[in-house]
């Protein structure tokens, strides 16, 4: 029955996410954008999160499907719309080269590594004059749809909905027991016929896969990108903030998060241009003392604390609405 | 042709030899008593046929098939499966998800497959409440659970290592009930470390015993606990 519930409320809302065009304007179309952007981010990075890495690459994945957008289009007279699936495989084939090397590293190490990969791929960008266009960056000569509002928000939202299906299956699939099993403990993982590095590499590739057709779509959204819009460090701090306010390891939780920190920081910006940072960071300090599960993980526990007197029956009631809240 | 056996296996940390030119069998059916001092190399042993460690010289063969550099996720789809001494429990999964973890993985069983099959185990087992997270479990719940989990590998070989570590007398009962008949009913090779010699006396058909890293004794219980040297092990050398 609670599945049920799930299953309806996600339509409903899909419905209303779909058919929000028909009675918003350019401006919240534009806004809604964003934040979709970002929540796509955001329940991508907690993806691979699940497994235990924390990686500080979103940007750097981003940025690098915004480039092999734009340069098929401009330098290689690609289709847009074929573009974000090329610039999406580019992503995905880069990660999966990398794999090999820095998912044998660990905790911090891969996530220093993670982060030192993002400001290389900049670097290329900003000193490839010729052809990535070096620090001015590089112009489309149109946006993709003519810039169609609605169209706009439509591809964003399949985008979105692409990346939250791959969260979805990795939740329901056994990759869930896999990417647990190895961030609780390595060592039963392996003894449980776990190949670890396998499942780290799958994580890895489908998650940056996810940011590079990401930063492809805002691409081919604006029309044009320079390094250091592409790289932009809010690319991988905003999700990151957002995953931890909603909830980590789950799919809901960053997308509540989203939702929250996307909505306050756009209000933010208007009122406090740049200070909109200095909320994030507090809200990261805060979550990270004060509610390390976030939104949700609040929730649960209330949850279970209101359900569970202590008898073996309420608590495992507990545990299905923690079960329905995924 | 034996289940398990090592020839010459050493495992060095810098300088320290840990586990020294070990040879021994395990056959099919057999419930092997592995004993020896605190540090004696019991676990590091373990750790080197079940591939958590890889030895430094040597040769593991199972059933023949030389695994002595295999990975452990390839050794425990092979059929070499095991408990550890310091429990490993996956908190951020039920207790039945914990179980289907080596059935799925291990086996390649689909979630439902792996579902029945880890309920049937644990049922075997007397563990109940699969819905609950692990944080919940008693300690001899918990070593049930590992135990499970080690059996939804469909083990040939299993190394239970001081499974019966922090149970009363009561549970460590139970849990040599509970070992005799699963490594009965499945003819497994079963490798058990203990420190409790009850424990062995009860349950082992044959011991052999480390010390050192040296394999310094080997045969039935009664045999091996009258073996001087195991004695002088145990006890100190003779003032």
């Amino acid at each position: 029955m609670k599945i049920r519930g799930a299953y309806i409320a996600a339509a409903v809302a899909a419905a209303i996410m779909i058919a929000f065009p028909a009675f918003l304007g350019a401006y919240p179309l534009n806004v809604a954008r964003s934040v979709m952007t970002y929540m796509a981010l955001a329940v991508s990075w907690d993806m691979l999160l699940r497994s235990g890495q924390i990686s500080f690459g979103i940007a750097g994945l981003f940025g690098l499907g915004s480039y092999a957008s734009i340069l098929a289009v401009l330098r290689g007279g690609m289709d847009p719309l074929l573009s974000i699936a090329f610039a999406a495989l580019v992503a995905g084939l880069v990660a999966f080269a990398l794999g090999f090397a820095i998912l044998r590293l660990r905790a911090m190490y891969f996530s220093i590594t993670t982060l030192a990969l993002m400001e290389i791929f900049r670097i290329i960008m900003h000193n490839l004059h010729d052809f990535s266009g070096g620090p001015e960056g590089v112009v489309l000569p149109e946006v993709i749809f003519g810039g169609d509002a609605s169209a706009l928000y439509w591809l964003c939202l399949g985008g979105l909905a692409v990346t939250i299906g791959a969260s979805w299956y990795f939740e329901r699939s056994k990759l869930r027991l896999a990417l647990t099993a190895i961030r609780n403990d390595e060592t039963s993982a392996r003894s449980n016929g776990i190949d670890i590095f396998k499942y780290l590499l799958v994580a890895f590739v489908v998650t940056s896969t996810l940011q590079g057709m990401m930063g492809a779509i805002q691409v081919q959204s604006y029309g044009f990108t320079t390094p250091d819009t592409a790289f932009d460090a809010n690319f991988t701090l905003l999700p990151l903030a957002m995953a931890l306010l909603g909830g980590i390891h789950s799919t809901i939780g960053p997308m509540a998060g989203a939702v929250l920190l996307g909505i306050a920081s756009e209000w933010l910006k208007l009122k406090i241009p740049y200070g909109h940072l200095v909320v994030y960071g507090v809200i990261i300090i805060i979550v990270i003392l004060f509610m390390p599960n976030g939104l949700f993980g609040l929730a649960r526990k209330a949850i279970r604390k209101a359900g569970g007197a202590g008898s073996p029956g309420s608590a495992s009631n507990g545990s299905d609405a923690e079960e329905g809240a995924r | 042709m034996s289940k398990l056996s090592t020839t010459g296996l050493t495992k060095a940390f810098s300088g320290l030899v840990a586990v020294n030119d070990v040879s021994f069998a395990m056959e099919e059916g057999e419930i092997l008593g592995i004993i020896g001092p605190n540090g004696a190399g019991k676990t590091t042993f373990i750790h080197l046929v079940s591939g958590i460690l890889m030895p430094s010289s040597g040769r593991i063969e199972f059933k023949g098939r030389d695994v002595t550099y295999l990975p452990a996720h390839e050794r425990s789809r092979l059929g070499i499966a095991r408990t550890y001494q310091l429990i490993h429990p996956l908190e951020n999964l039920k207790v039945l998800e914990n179980v289907m973890v080596g059935a799925v993985f291990s086996r390649g069983k689909s979630l439902r497959e792996a579902r029945l099959s880890a309920e049937g185990i644990c049922d075997e087992l007397g563990l109940g409440g699969l819905d609950r997270d692990t944080a919940q479990l008693s300690i001899l719940e918990i070593k049930k659970m590992e135990i499970a989990r080690a059996l939804a590998n469909e083990p040939e070989v299993l190394f239970l290592d001081e499974v019966m570590a922090g149970l009363n007398s009561d549970e460590t009962k139970q849990m040599i009930e509970t070992v005799r008949r699963i490594a009965g009913e499945r003819r497994m090779a079963v490798g058990v470390v203990e420190h409790v010699m009850g424990v062995i006396r009860e349950l082992t058909q044959r011991v052999i015993v480390l010390e050192a890293g040296e394999l310094i004794a080997e045969g039935p219980y009664e045999k091996v606990s009258k073996d001087p040297r195991v004695i002088e092990a145990y006890l100190g050398g003779a003032a």
